[in-house]
């Protein structure tokens, strides 16, 4: 039917060929100058603040002009603290997902769960965080709670990214590892797991950065408040962190310059993506002059 | 790991017995396998296996917890100091009002509901299109920058599409559209919401279109059909399955996202009536504009207010329960779809 | 068990006794009966398909770690069955080492894709692994060529300087058996001769089993060749009796070129 529909007017077909061609450029570059608004918004809001001494004062409870030395502190703390968690659960898993659980049942349930963990929102990881670290556990808003509920963010991505990465091994650089008489543990840690590095790595980096952005899962187990002391590396005090205390002083809505001082940490924010994401590409520029 | 004094001490046997010994040059002792190395290798497995166990026993235990202190809202549990509630008042109610013992949290559902539907139907059609433009029609430097992107726009913190929102959005449709009067609602909130899963839908859509074979492509246009027709008539078709994954994984992370919501929606809970009233006196769409409520907006907005085992908080980690199973279910779907990968 | 037909028989390194593989209800090879000699080059031959790789990989049971292939009947190394527990996988494939059709070095320095197999058995003094290093390259006659660039990555090799990096490889473990699948298939005609000069000189103190779609290199470098044909021995004799005065028609059809 519609290939007669078509016999009959080719010319017609021609036209809405060329109008939708130039939809789907539109909706693309709709998206980059979404990006760009974006982007440009929040830094253009941020930039009157953005001053060394934004970045190096305390934090003010009631009063204008305050810093946001300890939430840089805290995010880059739990970010590292919850990676060190999750990174060997998700080397582990991942390389049984890749090396050991076969092609069968196993696999398709273990990628089950670590999909259903991918896609578990954060406020239900928070809540779990809440419940279990904070309440049982009784260790109230601290930097342990909040570090323990990020790594369960980040497991889901470092499995995945490390059994992806594992796959991509060339079958021939593992023969000739066994070849010689390696064993398996050999072959996985010192030919597998070399190779694949840079492609965890990269994948480490984007978890990273998805870890500093997440609020969710802080604000209902690392808190809202800051220790007075700087650095304060307990694992026992609440550790605000730059995405919760934006959205804290916005919410909140005690402090005078609240406005500010948000934009001030979303432009910082924004930066420190740019900059995550610009060393991803640096990874895969990498990765893909080894593989050439 | 690599030093083992076993290693020396295992008399390679079976070497010295061969026949062509003397001629053969014997290899060094110690090229043998130590045993700690072969110990290693036996039971490491298990390290491996005890990772992905943990995993599987997260799912479970994540169930586990919020199950204990969501049904206490309906059992008699031990976390529950107050009224136990029915099913009914609380899944089949539209009254929430928690001070004078209502708990309905069907405002909640229909928040949710409403908003990530109609972020679905901003990002389901602009990302299945932009993955075809990236798979089929974009030059390679289109595509690569349209790649970064969206890389971009996934990994900016919800927190931030927030402030966007608050400090931009809302003054612009307030002072364009509303005549000054405070904006909020459905409407922005499913705007910025399908910002920010229409990367995944790009991505995963891209993925799917690559990955027709060659042929279909090829066949269609070799019959005179244009460029276009055969992107419509026979590669959406074509990848429909795995469109629909796409489109469900970004209904997952439109359903569970709550700061970014939380920040613009304006945390109604009486929306119902607010927006009737709204539809009485002026155009449908004015309502879309007006404060409400979903279920992450809610928990984030009342949980640190709730005492730990009273009947409100135990609703609100319902709500939490009801969220997570609700991912099961969609993942459980995208399964039903086919072959079926997570970006 | 040797063979009554060889003059200067050396003794039998591997013995292949009835065997059979299957992959799946499919079988490749059928009623397997050989012996490879000690200090001799045999060559295995026969149109693709006919298992031949496959046979080669069952010697150290490199298959396993990709294919499920079964195995029945026996397969024994100086008499030692390798599949029913009188060796393990991991000494054997120790002494038995292997050469790929596609040179495949690892993405590290020259020296430490040499040092790789005596680092797995617990060498890392640096002065053992440098004699086991430049004894290695020496016997694959790599020495000259990479010895003041041993830091440099593999990658930068032309392929058949590659292919003997591989060689040096597996040499370093000291294997008694070398096994060779396709080596020269990925090389030019000048890397090509060098392999086979090598093959001719490593030949002194190892069993050496090539497999080739080269049916002049077969004659140029092996005293034994091997002639599959859909999963079956063929024939199996001296080079020089196969190329010259075949038992069987089919062998001579094969290698005269009025095959297939």
């Amino acid at each position: 039917m519609r290939a007669i529909a078509t016999l009959r007017s080719p010319s017609r077909a021609k036209h809405v060929d060329k109008f939708m061609r130039g939809v789907l450029w539109v909706i693309a570059l709709g998206f980059i100058l979404v990006l760009a608004v974006f982007v440009g918004a929040i830094l253009h809001q941020g930039w009157p603040i953005l001053r060394l001494d934004f970045l190096t004062r305390m934090p003010e409870t009631l009063e204008a002009g305050g810093g946001i030395k300890p939430q840089i502190f805290n995010s880059i703390y739990l970010v590292l603290l919850s990676l060190g968690l999750s990174l060997p659960i998700g080397l582990g898993a991942g390389v049984y997902m890749a090396e050991y659980a076969g092609k069968g049942r196993t696999l398709n349930f273990f990628r089950l769960c670590i999909e259903t963990l991918a896609a578990t929102p954060s406020i239900v990881l928070a809540l779990f965080g809440m419940i279990v670290f904070v309440q049982t556990l009784g260790w109230s808003f601290s930097i342990r709670s909040g570090a323990l509920t990020l790594a369960l963010l980040n497991i889901p991505v470092i499995t995945r990214v490390t059994e992806v990465s594992l796959m991509s091994v060339p079958r021939e650089l593992k023969e000739a590892s066994y070849g010689l008489g390696a064993t398996k543990l050999q072959t996985i840690l010192k030919v597998a797991l070399p190779y694949a590095a840079t492609g965890i790595l990269t994948g480490l980096v984007l978890t990273a950065g998805r870890a500093f952005g997440e609020s969710a899962i802080l604000v209902f187990t690392a808190g809202t408040n800051t220790s007075a002391i700087f650095p304060d590396f307990r694992l026992t005090v609440p550790g605000e962190t730059l995405s919760v205390h934006l959205w804290y002083v916005t919410s909140d809505g005690t402090l005078p310059d609240a406005r500010e001082i948000a934009a001030g940490t979303a432009a910082v924010m924004i930066l420190v993506l740019l900059i995550l994401n610009l060393s991803v590409r640096f990874l895969d520029r990498a990765i893909r002059r080894r593989t050439r | 790991m690599n030093d083992s004094p076993e290693s020396s001490l295992v008399a390679p046997a079976l070497l010295l017995e061969l026949p062509a010994a003397d001629r053969l040059a014997p290899a060094p002792p110690e090229f043998r396998q130590s045993r700690l190395h072969r110990l290693a290798d036996r039971w490491s497995h298990l390290v491996f296996l005890a990772c992905s166990l943990l995993v599987v026993a997260l799912i479970g235990g994540i169930l586990f917890f919020l199950a204990a202190r969501g049904l206490a809202a309906f059992l008699p549990l031990t976390g529950n100091t107050g009224r136990t509630l029915s099913f009914a008042e609380v899944f089949l109610s539209t009254d929430w009002a928690p001070s004078s013992d209502h708990f309905g949290i069907l405002p909640f559902l229909g928040g949710s509901l409403a908003v990530t539907g109609l972020a679905l139907l901003l990002a389901a059609p602009t990302g299945i299109l932009t993955g075809v433009f990236i798979a089929k029609l974009a030059p390679s430097w289109m595509r690569s920058l349209m790649r970064q992107v969206m890389d971009l726009l996934v990994g900016i913190p919800s927190v931030v599409y927030g402030i966007f929102g608050l400090t931009i959005i809302l003054p612009l449709v307030s002072h364009s559209f509303l005549k000054d009067a405070p904006a909020s609602g459905f409407a922005i909130s499913a705007m910025i919401l399908s910002v920010m899963i229409v990367p995944t839908i790009v991505s995963l859509a891209t993925d799917a279109f690559e990955g027709l074979p060659l042929s279909l492509d090829e066949g269609s246009q070799a019959l005179g059909s244009s460029r276009w027709q055969a992107i419509w008539h026979v590669l959406i078709p074509a990848a429909r399955p795995r469109l629909l994954t796409a489109c469900v994984l970004g209904l997952g992370r439109a359903i569970g996202e709550a700061m970014a919501v939380q920040m613009v929606i304006g945390n109604n809970p009486q929306w119902i009536a607010l927006m009737r009233e709204f539809t009485d006196r002026a155009p449908f769409l004015r309502a879309l504009f007006t404060p409400a409520a979903t279920l992450t907006t809610e928990l984030v907005q009342e949980l640190p207010n709730t005492p730990t085992g009273s009947p409100w908080n135990n609703v609100l980690f319902a709500m939490g329960l009801l969220l997570y199973l609700l991912t099961m279910v969609l993942i459980l779907a995208t399964r039903r779809f086919g072959r079926n990968e997570v970006a | 068990m040797l063979s009554p037909k060889t003059p200067e028989t050396k003794p039998v390194k591997l013995s292949v006794k009835d065997v059979a593989f299957s992959y799946g209800e499919k079988k490749i090879l059928d009623a397997l009966t050989l012996d490879i000699h000690a200090e001799r080059v045999t060559a295995i031959i026969g149109p693709s398909g006919c298992g031949k790789s496959t046979f080669l990989k069952c010697f150290n049971r490199i298959h396993e770690v990709t294919t499920a292939v079964k195995v029945s009947g026996d397969m024994l190394i100086d008499g030692v069955d390798i599949y029913k527990g009188g060796i393990d996988e991991i000494d054997l494939r120790r002494r038995v080492g292997m050469v790929f059709q596609k040179p495949n070095p690892f993405p590290k320095s020259i020296y430490e894709n040499v040092a790789f197999g005596p680092r797995l058995f617990g060498v890392n003094d640096k002065v053992t692994l440098d004699v086991l290093v430049e004894d290695a390259l020496r016997k694959a006659a790599l020495w000259d060529e990479v010895k003041d660039r041993l830091k440099e990555s593999a990658s930068g090799m032309s392929g058949g300087q590659q292919q003997r990096l591989c060689i040096a490889r597996a040499l370093a473990v000291g294997p008694e058996v070398l096994l060779m699948d396709e080596p020269c298939s990925a090389l030019d005609p000048i890397a090509t001769s060098k392999i086979e000069e090598l093959i001719m000189e490593l030949k002194e103190s190892l069993t050496i089993v090539i497999v080739t779609h080269n049916m002049q290199q077969a004659a140029r470098v092996s005293d034994y060749t091997a002639f599959f044909w859909l999963g079956r021995l063929v024939e199996m004799d001296l080079t020089e009796r196969i190329f010259t005065t075949p038992r069987e028609r089919m062998t001579e059809d094969y290698i005269t070129g009025r095959f297939g």
